[in-house]
Formats: C-alpha cells, sequence, structure tokens
C-alpha cells in the first residue's frame, strides 16, 4: 500500500515544469505555423472557397455565370432523343449513358418520364470525396472531371446522390450505334480507368462564349439533349441573368430539385408533371 | 547479441518446411499472374460494375489495415503508457502491422483504375477528402513503421559490417516513444477515417452516420492486439520455441476481449440507438431490402456479433478458456474473422441498397448483385501469400523476439 503511494506521488522541479511548459508553448506555435503558416495546405485556398464549403445556396457559381437546367416532366413524351444526342456528341458508351430516361409512374397511377443529366451540384458530394481534386467546381457552376487526374478510386461514383457518374472498366473497343444519326462526336473517349459524367457539353459553352454566342439560346453553345429535344421539355442557360430563357421558366413555374434534404443544390430543377409526382 | 546470431545461423529445411514454402509460392504465382491479366486488361474482368464499384478488394484493404492496429496500440501500451512487461511482443506487433498496411496497399494499386497515377494523392490535395486523408496518413505511418523497425533489421548479421547503421538505428530505438507518439496520432487519425470514408457519404441511409468511425477504431484496436496474440503463439508451435511468456500473451488476450466488449457495446448503441431509434424511412426501405435479398442479417448476428464478439470474448476473458493456448488462438482467427465480415457487411450492403433520388414512387434503380469472381480472389490468394511470406521470412530472418530487453 505505501509503496503504490510512493509510485502515484510526482516530484515536480522547477526544470520539468520549464519542458513541459516549454513543450507545449512549441507545440502551440508549430501548430499556429502549420496550419496558417505558407507551409498550410489551406495557404492556396482562396477565403471564397473556404466560405463556400459552410455556406448553401450559393455554392460555386461565384462568377457572371451559374449555368443551370429546367427539364419540364409534364411536357417530356420519353422519346429519348436526349439520351441519344448526348451519347453521339460526347461518345458515350450506348449502355451507360450519361443521360438516363426512364418511364415512371406517380402516387396517382398515372406515368411520366422522369430524364437525369448530372446535376451540377453547387455543393457536390463527388467534389468534396475526390483524393486528388480531379472533379472541381467551376466558377460558373459546373462540376468538371480532370480526366488526366483521376486515379480512378470510384469513391465520386459511390458518393453521388444521382447515380450520374460511370466508371470505364476497360478500353473502348466499341461501335456508338447513335453516331451519325444523332451526331457526331465532338469530344474524346475517355481513356480506361478513369470515372466520367455529363458535361453540360462545356465544349460548346467554352466556345460559344468566346465567340460572342449565348449559350442556352445559340444552338451550337447548348447542351445537344436542350437542342434537339422536340417537345422543348428541356430549357438551358445562366441562372444568374434573370432575363435568361431559364430563369424566366423557374420563375413562372412550379419547380422541384432531386433529394434537395441532401443540401447537395443541384442546378437542375423539374416542373412536375400536372397530374403530380 | 552476435554470438546469438551466429548460433542461428545454420537451419535445415525440413520437408514440412518446404511444403509450407510451396504453398506461399503458389499463392505468390496465382496473385502475380492475375495481377498480370488485370494490369492488362483492366478492371472489366472482376465482377464489380457501376453498381458495386467496390468489392473484395477494397474489404481487403480494410480488413488489413484494422488488423494491423496491433502495432500501434501495443506500441503505445509499452512506449506511452510505460507498461515495460508488453515490451517483447511490441516487435511481432510492428512487423504485423507492417504487413497488413503493406498488403492494403497492394491491394489499393490492383483496385485503383489508372495504378499508374498512384502518387496523384501526393501531388494534387483536396484537403476535404477523407480518402486524401487517408492516403496521407498510411503513407506517414508506413513511414514510422519502417523507422520503428529498423533497429530489428540491423541486429542482423549482415550489418556486422556497417556498425554505423546500427548507432543510427540505436538512436532511432531511443526516440521510440516519439515514433510511437506519432504513430498513435496518425492511426487514430486513419482508422477512424476509414470509417469515415463511408459515414459521410449522405447519399447513402444506412451509411450515413455517426457511429461509423468508432466502431471502425474500437474493432480495429481490440482486434489487431489478438491477431498478433494469436500468431505469438503459432509462431511458438510451428519453431517450437516459448518466444513470449504465456501470461503476457494472455494479457493481451484479456485488454482484446475487454475492447471486444466495449466494441459490442458500441454496436449495439450503434443498432437501437443510431439505427433504430434515429432511422429515416430511407434507412428503414435500406435494411428491408437487405433483410429481403441478401443474408445481411445472418452475416450481421453470425459473422461479426456471435463469432466476432460474443465467443472471442467468452475465450478472451473466461478464466477456465484463456489458460488454453489453443482456444485463445481459435478466439484471436475468430475476431478477424468477425471484422472482415464486418468491413465486407458494411461495403457491400451500403452498395446493393439502390439510390433512390427518383421524384416518382415507382422507380427505383435495381439492387446490386455482387459476387467476387475468380479474377478478385485470385488477387486476394496472392495478398495471403504475400502476408504469410513476410511472415515466414521475418521469423526466419529477423530477430522478431528479443533475446534481452533493450534498457
Amino acid at each position: 500500500m505505501s509503496n503504490k503511494k510512493t509510485r502515484v506521488k510526482v516530484e515536480l522541479t522547477r526544470r520539468d515544469f520549464l519542458t513541459v511548459a516549454g513543450a507545449a508553448l512549441g507545440s502551440v506555435a508549430a501548430a499556429q505555423f502549420l496550419t496558417t503558416g505558407p507551409l498550410s495546405p489551406f495557404s492556396q485556398l482562396k477565403q471564397s472557397q473556404l466560405e463556400g464549403v459552410t455556406e448553401t445556396g450559393h455554392g460555386a457559381a461565384t462568377g457572371e455565370y451559374h449555368w443551370g437546367m429546367v427539364i419540364n416532366l409534364d411536357t417530356c413524351i420519353g422519346c429519348e432523343y436526349c439520351m441519344r444526342a448526348c451519347s453521339a456528341i460526347n461518345d458515350v458508351a450506348p449502355d451507360k449513358p450519361w443521360n438516363i430516361v426512364v418511364e415512371e409512374k406517380s402516387s396517382t397511377g398515372s406515368t411520366f418520364y422522369f430524364s437525369r443529366p448530372c446535376l451540377h451540384c453547387q455543393n457536390a458530394p463527388c467534389v468534396e470525396v475526390c483524393p486528388v481534386g480531379a472533379t472541381y467546381h467551376r466558377d460558373d457552376g459546373l462540376v468538371v472531371m480532370d480526366y488526366d487526374r483521376c486515379i480512378g478510386c470510384r469513391y465520386c461514383q459511390v458518393a453521388c446522390p444521382y447515380d450520374a457518374r460511370k466508371f470505364n472498366w476497360e478500353k473502348r473497343t466499341d461501335v456508338n450505334p447513335y453516331v451519325p444519326t444523332y451526331g457526331t462526336p465532338e469530344v474524346e473517349r475517355r481513356p480506361r480507368g478513369v470515372v466520367e459524367k455529363c458535361t453540360f457539353c462545356i465544349h460548346r459553352i467554352d466556345a460559344g462564349l468566346r465567340s460572342g454566342l449565348i449559350p442556352g439560346e445559340s444552338p451550337s453553345a447548348t447542351p445537344a439533349c436542350v437542342n434537339i429535344c422536340p417537345v422543348g421539355a428541356r430549357v438551358f442557360g445562366n441562372l444568374k441573368d434573370p432575363e435568361s430563357p431559364v430563369s424566366k421558366v423557374l420563375a413562372a413555374n412550379p419547380t422541384i430539385r432531386l433529394r434537395e434534404e441532401l443540401g447537395a443544390e443541384p442546378s437542375v430543377y423539374y416542373i412536375p408533371p400536372k397530374e403530380g409526382l | 547479441m552476435a554470438s546469438v546470431a551466429t548460433a542461428r545461423r545454420s537451419f535445415s529445411i525440413s520437408p514440412g518446411f518446404l511444403a509450407w514454402l510451396g504453398l506461399i509460392g503458389v499463392l505468390l504465382a496465382i496473385g502475380l499472374v492475375t495481377a498480370v491479366r488485370v494490369f492488362m486488361y483492366g478492371l472489366t474482368l472482376t465482377n464489380m460494375y457501376d453498381t458495386v464499384p467496390w468489392g473484395l478488394w477494397i474489404t481487403i484493404d480494410l480488413s488489413a489495415i484494422a488488423l494491423g492496429a496491433g502495432a500501434f496500440t501495443l506500441s503505445a501500451v509499452v512506449y506511452l503508457f510505460g507498461l515495460k512487461r508488453f515490451q517483447p511482443i511490441v516487435r511481432l506487433a510492428v512487423f504485423v502491422g507492417f504487413i497488413g498496411y503493406t498488403s492494403a496497399l497492394l491491394t489499393l494499386i490492383m483496385d485503383i483504375g489508372r495504378p499508374d497515377r498512384f502518387w496523384h494523392p501526393w501531388v494534387y490535395w483536396n484537403v476535404h477528402s477523407v480518402l486524401w486523408e487517408i492516403t496521407w496518413c498510411i503513407t506517414i505511418y508506413l513511414v514510422i513503421m519502417i523507422l520503428e523497425f529498423l533497429p530489428v533489421i540491423t541486429e542482423h548479421r549482415f550489418f556486422d559490417r556497417f556498425p554505423w547503421m546500427r548507432q543510427m538505428a540505436a538512436l532511432l530505438h531511443r526516440g521510440a516513444w516519439v515514433l510511437a507518439l506519432l504513430g498513435l496520432g496518425i492511426s487514430l487519425l486513419h482508422q477512424s477515417s476509414l470509417g469515415a470514408t463511408y459515414g459521410i457519404v449522405k447519399s447513402r441511409p444506412i451509411w450515413f452516420k455517426p457511429s461509423m468511425p468508432i466502431m471502425f477504431i474500437i474493432s480495429a484496436v481490440a482486434v489487431g492486439p489478438a491477431l498478433t496474440m494469436a500468431l505469438a503463439f503459432i509462431i511458438e508451435w510451428v519453431t517450437g520455441k516459448v518466444r513470449i511468456a504465456h501470461d503476457i500473451l494472455r494479457m493481451i488476450a484479456r485488454f482484446s476481449g475487454f475492447a471486444l466488449l466495449v466494441y459490442g457495446y458500441i454496436k449495439f448503441w450503434d443498432l437501437a440507438a443510431v439505427t433504430y431509434y434515429g432511422r429515416t424511412p430511407a434507412v428503414d426501405r435500406a435494411l428491408f431490402t437487405l433483410n429481403q435479398q441478401t443474408p445481411y442479417n445472418f452475416a450481421f448476428w453470425v459473422g461479426e456479433v456471435l463469432l466476432g464478439i460474443l465467443i472471442p470474448v467468452i475465450l478472451f476473458l473466461a478464466p477456465r478458456f484463456n489458460r488454453n493456448p489453443a482456444l485463445l488462438v481459435l478466439g484471436g482467427l475468430l475476431a478477424v474473422i468477425g471484422v472482415v465480415v464486418n468491413r465486407w457487411n458494411v461495403t457491400v450492403s451500403g452498395l446493393f441498397v439502390p439510390v433512390s433520388y427518383s421524384p416518382g414512387t415507382q422507380y427505383i434503380l435495381p439492387p446490386g448483385t455482387y459476387f467476387p469472381n475468380l479474377v478478385e480472389w485470385g488477387i486476394a490468394l496472392g495478398i495471403i501469400g504475400y502476408a504469410l511470406g513476410m511472415l515466414t521470412l521475418g521469423v526466419k530472418v529477423l530477430p522478431l523476439f528479443e533475446e534481452k530487453a533493450h534498457a
């Protein structure tokens, strides 16, 4: 018993105290330096990027544009043209479309057609989880893939709440059945081992803006799925411009977004069918 | 030390050992052939597909890292908490940890679509990504383990010619507590982040819960030392020498038993409080789907709870069982199986449940189906061959069991 007591007793000399205090101060200083100093991983981030993580609603689109889309489920006839044009223009594997079209039944029993591109979320879960930053937000609200940086871990695919991402399991040798009927490929096929998804035809948007066209109004600067729709169920444009067609449609109609409860803030809005969902 | 090293010099190869080497060789050959095929033709050779993009290999990664947790747990026990009597097992624990982590990295290289870009997480940073944090932690921890282990390697007689290397290693050994502290911090980070990898995924209802990282880390702390303990007994049986005093191994088993009890309690809390009372309709639907279409419930109750927790706890803690080495080894192996089943259940079950994002009521994606095919098993066998081979090499060549403790 007495033996135990002597062991518990701590003798604190001045030297011990100074050592401990010095170590504590040193680690605080080191931590301070490492988190705010030039070595810090956060030092390269702009203040707006740091804030964007916690903010909801505005998210990534900090620039002049925020590209968005409205899909009218009430007028959609389920012809799948959007899927085919998309697959042709972006040379997508026919069995793994970026843009899906499926038949749906509403709770009242009526049939409607549901289609889904990548929703280009403003707080995209895929962007958050990518270990190498191969998928990222642009300041025009687009979620972009860098095929040269992707390591193919497929975490983004697992994290996407909308199943918008597809992985290249093999080197593609297939013949695209939608070429040339629905268009000719405007982008390269993606290499084996990387993840891909809908880009809102980013190549058209960027080229269009450079030559002074307005994406959403000039067909050559607008996503293929929007141009081909025979009933005009898809409207595309700049959500930040109140005069753009997409903003006008958004203002004039009741719309929903998918899985709103997740807070991913998609840039794609849906007009529900008249019979209800 | 030197005389001991020379005494160990000659060993004859018995037929049994030859057969063992043959087995390891076959496993490695299967693994190599499969790996070459996967590198040539891509991941299309596996049974994974877009609905279930993670499978057996991710399960192996997670399990191998969890099973390597004995390294940081026992290092911390000895070098930070000052329980010096556990010193004799630290080397084995660190070695097993090293094997576990390198096995995980080997599997990971197979699993990513672009193995040629394995270095990207080191260069291209996304500080918001758990997976990025895990990659860095594992890299740093691997370096720590190598540093911790260097003094042991330099004891080999090969280094008789390089005394300066031994001096460096001795210096390193004196700083063992610093390494243990670093290792503890880094391990606590990434062992839980592996759970967070699933826990933060909002889109998957049965993954998205705060208990995920806690369960991962506690199970790792419980099972890692148990595996080291079981391996110590097995090595003793095979080599016929008492390497580590049995009361130390029994103490480790009891520690694992208590840690498994904590794990069991946290699992019960997770089941009752987090999953049941905290459930959302989506969780309800997901569990219903799993119970309808997969042996999820059976794997959970029998694989994870009965085999993985209850039986090992009884074997480790009941005085009438834990004096029998065979039962301790059995308990250790069952606990290992429990962790592997758990990692499998977490990974694959979460992916089986379709992501339902549709606004309609009728349409959801079809539930996933997945079972690993021969290619995936081939890589798994190769990894097992690598682990067994490394272990054999270590036991044969390295002074894993200190003859006398360094002061």
